[in-house]
């Protein structure tokens, strides 16, 4: 039996546990279905003893370090986050403190204006990139799997890659500051101050950089994610009836996807503009500084919901826990968010009313920034009247939900004033958009540092001191107010500025000393929290009364396969744990949406929602011919950390590729170390069963590894339509009609496209090979794939060696910079298939593919996206 | 007036308003005097409904019930939602609120968006860089700072020479992006005559903090005069390209800039 938590008095609730459940409150449980907390204090040794898969012990125990660089479990992947997104935190709060510190006088007295700058720019990317979201996906990637009731993510070895990329993005950009300096232009980076005319320094290049990988681990865990939650839910587990914290983080990934491609799309041209010399975002480009704005915001505004997404979540988790009631109209509160989520791509020109854009296109997107707050209000009366008839519990998690929400509200109320175009003249640029977004966004971390506490103890299975928790309530929450709210006095401060009126000095200076207590509060979480892992009390199950989720059915923390014992359903209304030979059978019945014919497992009727085979089913795992025993999961890779150091060489070489010496050394040992890795990716042995019987609406059709492909390519439309955007909009600035094309001759072009969509076809007849088990007709058409490929980029070669002795070059104009450098993005894509179609023929030689054929079908899908790419982009850059 | 400090700037601009013309300063302040009563009420009428309603259901409190029947199990699936009236009711209040506010600013903003009144306004061309201010004259006269009439509309052509930049006077609630390539436009009235400070509310580099500039509102007549001395020789001295930034009336900011600079 658990043991109780001493927080919670027991007697109350006796006498009314006499029915037979199978998780009833979490806190008895029939011993046949308890998800295993019978088991030794180290569930994971305990696995290594049962002697289940030969692949989990090679996964070092916790207590080794090797065990962090090689594991791709999730609820280890989320514990990296967490403790590097607080690692950032303390980065980010102790370069606010330096600003608040030279804020406490009016005039410039500790920082340099170069120093102030780069502060304040490094503060804002590090609080929301590195700090603010990551903190959100490391609860996500613990609490998500174990909410559906999947084992792990989809594609555990790209999580871990995620964490890595992540990882290394951030080091980048504290290299930053080692190469005279980072970026010092704000976290909004605008045009044309983002150029090496005006900020020369190296590390400026590297912070793109950083931001730019960064990205790509985005990139990496939303398809990770999109994937997990879309196919691995539980039977029974509907899209509708999900818990609300993994509801959404659903729908932050999704905003995620698209809204970050943007945002790569922005930051490759930027890097070309930094790094290769194009000239969009030149001072002389008409529309170029506009254009930034555009991208930037795209993306910018997504972000706000991206980061303050999960937060909500954790919140309403916590509303519904600590009052022991259900989320009041959980129906409307979803809906609100996916309309959110919906329209938060449509309303970035918000962000640039005072730009030239005219009355009606400002009026438009008026109404749709009014629209997209309207649902928060439904959100916030849902989680305030769940509190009515409830039995609030006011403990540490409890209190900063509910301080969350306050700020929120006040965040919220200041927003509106924004929202007013009028109002939103004046404040532009002033602190009282500072004190809004702080409140918004520093509100959501109120939430994020509840959720902290709340599932400490499933995490760590100790439980935090709550005297020392509700001292930092306090002082967090007497700091908070202290630091933002005189920003709204002040307001006509302007942003970003190290000298203010004299005028102003009280209020800067309360803000100054609330900013150190706020600081202050964290050293008493981090002392709790430290404590508590060595000292605190043992929590074996659940410490909350009231949870309903399923991470709390299973023992805190769990054991390294989630769920060991018995396969978690909600086939019959509510959780219940399968020994497997009932899996088995459940999952030759319907679980596709979300009706309960698999309350009656039989093996009659039913659609079979079984995949192809139950063979090792993720291209990740293709190598795996060793076949053995396919029950049990893979959960250590090296190569993920090794792809990470390879990111992390490489880009930091590129920055200063035009320097030369060292940094060519970098580059080049980067992209070695980069090849070896993927290539030993590719390799390895990796097993990830899927699930036998789960609910996947709406992709029951598609399984994992094809979904994966299908939603990265997604991502990739937004990317190239981002491109394809830029340069509608940089033609249109010029003058649409003025412009022509760069290559005169198109031949070179139309004969490209003969080449890509004969490689197409190469690819089709390749699968058809496959299918009908031909190694030679498999090898033959990938070779002819690849050579007509490899013609591809000889003619693009030639025809661009004549366009530059022309003297037409990258940095001749916006006209060449916009040719080269998507026609070159487009290239890259080729480059890439072909990369991997060597990987492809060199297996298929060893008479890989004929037994399953789906990583060729996989490439194909890739091939003919890239193909249909070309087939936009040559009318516009060869005939119009 | 307007030497009172910035923090109760707003207040004697809210005095001042009660003038006959309306101007962005004054639509500002009326339009912010409305929002701040309304949304210190809405606040403080929320927080503290939510602040009552957790206290008063806490646990062990009198109003709580006892037992945990009809309580959240671990396990169950989400049902469907009670209180959506009470959930609507409120969400349509606000909504309306908001929505109503939204549209009564809005007569504002097209006032704001819209040409200054009368046919007399003083056109001036406005070109921002690092890290200053330029100020062109009909008569082609430049200079680093901005002296108009008091009483009479000035509207304003922006650009920017290199970065973006962003023009505003707090005082007189007048604002503008300042970007390379394009041109953007903005008015303003000054009734009293004074001096208001002109502020950068773009960071644009190393200089930002210091890129001020002086507006310098004249009785009409000592402008009339002001301006016949000037020709487009520009006495006040363009400068031009990032460097030479010294030579003109920012040399004030300019010589506290070289000290903080590296
Ligand atoms: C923890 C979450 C936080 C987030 C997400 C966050 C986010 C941001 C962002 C995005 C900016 C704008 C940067 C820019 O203008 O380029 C900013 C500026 C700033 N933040 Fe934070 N911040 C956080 C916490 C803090 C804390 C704890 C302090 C004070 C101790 C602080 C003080 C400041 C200051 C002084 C500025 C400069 C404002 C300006 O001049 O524009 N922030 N923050
Ligand atoms: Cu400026």
């Amino acid at each position: 039996m658990t043991r109780r938590n001493r927080h919670h008095e027991r007697a109350e609730r006796d006498g009314e546990h006499d029915e037979p459940r199978v998780a009833d409150g979490g806190h008895e449980r029939p011993a046949d279905t308890d998800g295993g907390h019978e088991r030794s204090p180290t569930p994971l040794e305990d696995v290594g003893a049962v002697g289940r898969a030969f692949r989990v012990e090679e996964l070092p125990p916790l207590s080794s370090v090797a065990r962090w660089f090689v594991t791709t479990n999730h609820k280890d992947v989320g514990v990296l986050y967490v403790v590097t997104s607080l690692f950032f935190l303390v980065f980010g709060g102790v370069l606010a403190l330096l600003m608040r510190a030279e804020l406490w006088t009016p005039a410039a007295d500790l920082l340099g204006a170069n120093a102030y700058n780069q502060a304040v720019s490094i503060h804002g990317m590090v609080m929301v990139f590195w700090f603010l979201s990551p903190l959100a996906f490391g609860f996500a990637n613990y609490m998500v799997p174990l909410q559906i009731g999947a084992e792990d993510l989809a594609f555990p070895r790209l999580n871990a890659l995620s964490y890595w990329f992540y990882l290394f993005s951030g080091l980048l950009l504290g290299a930053s500051f080692f190469q005279e300096g980072a970026f010092s232009g704000g976290w909004t980076m605008y045009a044309p101050l983002n150029v090496p005319v005006y900020t020369p320094e190296l590390g400026a290049t590297t912070t793109v950089l950083a931001l730019l990988l960064f990205v790509a681990s985005i990139t990496v865990s939303s398809v990770n994610f999109l994937t997990t939650m879309h196919r691995m839910r539980a039977p029974g587990l509907t899209l509708r009836k999900l818990p609300l914290f993994t509801w959404t983080i659903l729908l932050t990934v999704w905003m995620m996807l698209f809204a970050f491609a943007a945002l790569g799309a922005a930051l490759v041209i930027l890097t070309s503009d930094r790094v290769l010399g194009t000239t969009y975002f030149a001072a002389e480009t008409a529309g170029g500084s506009l254009l930034w704005a555009h991208l930037f915001w795209f993306f910018g505004h997504p972000e706000v919901y991206i980061v303050f997404f999960p937060a909500l979540g954790v919140m309403a988790e916590i509303f519904q826990t600590f009052s022991g009631r259900r989320l009041v109209g959980r129906k409307w509160f979803i809906l609100a968010m996916v309309l959110v989520a919906l329209q938060s791509f449509a309303v970035w020109m918000h962000h640039m009313f005072l730009t030239s854009i005219n009355l009606q296109v400002k009026t438009l997107f008026m109404i749709t920034t009014i629209g997209i707050s309207l649902p928060f209000d439904l959100m916030v009366f849902a989680l305030i009247y769940t509190l009515v008839k409830g039995k609030v519990r006011f403990e540490t998690p409890f209190l900063f939900a509910f301080g969350a929400l306050a700020l929120f509200i006040l965040g919220g109320i200041t927003g509106v004033f924004l929202g007013a175009v009028v109002l939103d003249y004046e404040f532009r640029g002033t602190y009282w958009v500072v004190a809004h977004f702080h409140y918004v966004m520093v509100g959501g971390v109120t939430g994020l540092v509840g959720g902290l506490y709340y599932w400490f103890p499933k995490m760590t299975g100790r439980m935090y001191d709550e005297t020392l928790g509700k001292l930092h309530f306090a002082l967090y929450f007497v700091g908070f107010n202290l630091l933002y709210f005189p920003m709204f006095v002040a307001w006509e401060t302007p942003r970003r500025v190290f000298v203010y009126d004299v005028s102003l000095l009280p209020w800067h200076q309360l803000s100054t000393v609330g900013g150190f207590l706020l600081g202050a509060s964290f050293l008493v979480m981090f002392y709790n929290l430290t404590r508590s892992l060595w000292a605190g009390d043992r929590v074996e199950g659940n410490p909350w009364d009231y949870t309903t989720t399923a991470e709390w059915a299973v023992p805190s923390p769990p054991p390294l396969e989630n769920y060991p014992e018995g396969t978690p359903t909600y086939a019959r209304g509510k959780l219940e744990f399968l020994a497997p030979s009932a899996v088995r059978s459940l999952g030759r019945t319907g679980a596709d949406g979300g009706t309960d014919e698999a309350s009656t497992p039989s093996t009659d009727g039913g659609t079979v929602v079984r995949d192809r085979s139950s063979a090792p089913v993720v291209p990740e795992t293709d190598f795996d011919e060793g076949g053995h025993d396919e029950h049990h999961a893979s959960h250590a890779s090296p190569w993920p950390f090794v792809v990470g150091v390879a990111a992390f060489f490489a880009l930091l070489g590129l920055s200063g590729v035009n320097e030369g010496g060292l940094y060519l050394v970098l580059l080049a040992v980067g992209l070695l170390l980069g090849t070896v890795g993927f290539v030993a990716f590719g390799l390895e042995p990796f097993h990830v069963p899927e699930m036998v019987a789960a609910e996947r609406w709406p992709f029951a059709g598609v399984e994992n590894a094809k979904l994966g492909v299908w939603i990265f390519l997604a991502s990739d439309v937004v990317l190239f339509g981002a491109f394809v955007g830029s340069y509608a909009f940089i033609r249109v600035a010029f003058g649409w009609t003025a412009w022509e094309p760069v290559p005169h001759d198109p031949f070179p072009g139309l004969v490209n496209t003969y080449l890509l969509l004969t490689s197409s076809f190469a690819v089709v007849l390749a699968l058809v090979a496959a299918k009908r088990r031909s190694r030679a007709g498999l090898v033959g058409s990938l070779v002819v794939t690849f050579l007509l490929g490899v013609a591809f980029l000889v003619n693009k070669a030639v025809e661009w060696q004549e366009l530059f002795h022309e003297g037409l070059t990258l940095s001749t104009g916006v006209r060449t910079s916009t040719f080269y450098l998507t026609t070159g993005l487009h290239a890259a894509h080729v480059v890439v298939g072909l990369l991997i179609l060597l990987y492809l023929i060199a297996r298929a030689l060893r008479g890989g593919y004929l037994d399953d054929d789906r990583p060729v079908e996989y490439f194909g899908l890739y091939w003919h996206f890239v193909d249909i790419v070309w087939l936009f982009l040559f009318p516009l850059f060869y005939i119009f | 007036m307007f030497e009172l400090s910035s923090s109760v700037g707003s207040v004697t601009a809210v005095l001042q308003a009660g003038g006959d013309v309306r101007t962005p300063a004054t639509e500002f302040e009326a339009i912010f005097r409305v929002f701040l009563v309304l949304g210190v009420l809405v606040g403080v009428v929320v927080l503290v409904y939510m602040t009552y309603n957790a206290v008063k259901f806490r646990a062990g409190g009198p109003n709580t019930a006892e037992g945990d029947a009809d309580r959240p199990r671990l396990g169950e699936l989400p049902t469907g939602s009670g209180g959506g009236r009470k959930l609507f009711l409120s969400f349509g209040l606000s909504a309306v609120i908001v929505l109503s506010l939204i549209a009564w600013t809005y007569s504002s903003l097209l006032y704001v968006e819209g040409d200054p009144p009368g046919d007399d306004a003083l056109d001036v061309e406005v070109e921002g860089y690092q890290w200053g201010w330029a100020f062109t004259y009909p008569n082609g006269y430049t200079d680093s700072t901005l002296r108009v009439p008091a009483d009479r509309p000035v509207r304003l052509t922006l650009t920017s020479r290199d970065v973006f930049h962003n023009f505003g006077v707090p005082e007189l609630r007048v604002k503008a992006d300042v970007i390379p390539g394009q041109e953007t436009d903005a008015w303003f009235v000054a009734e009293e005559p004074g001096t208001h400070t002109i502020n950068c509310y773009e960071l644009c580099g190393a200089g930002h903090s210091y890129m001020s500039a002086d507006l310098v509102v004249m009785e009409p007549d000592a402008y009339e005069t002001w301006y016949a001395g000037t020709d487009n020789s520009s006495e006040g001295s363009e400068p031009d390209g990032n460097e030479t930034t010294s030579a003109n009336g920012t040399t004030t900011a300019n010589a506290t800039l070289a000290g903080v600079l590296p």
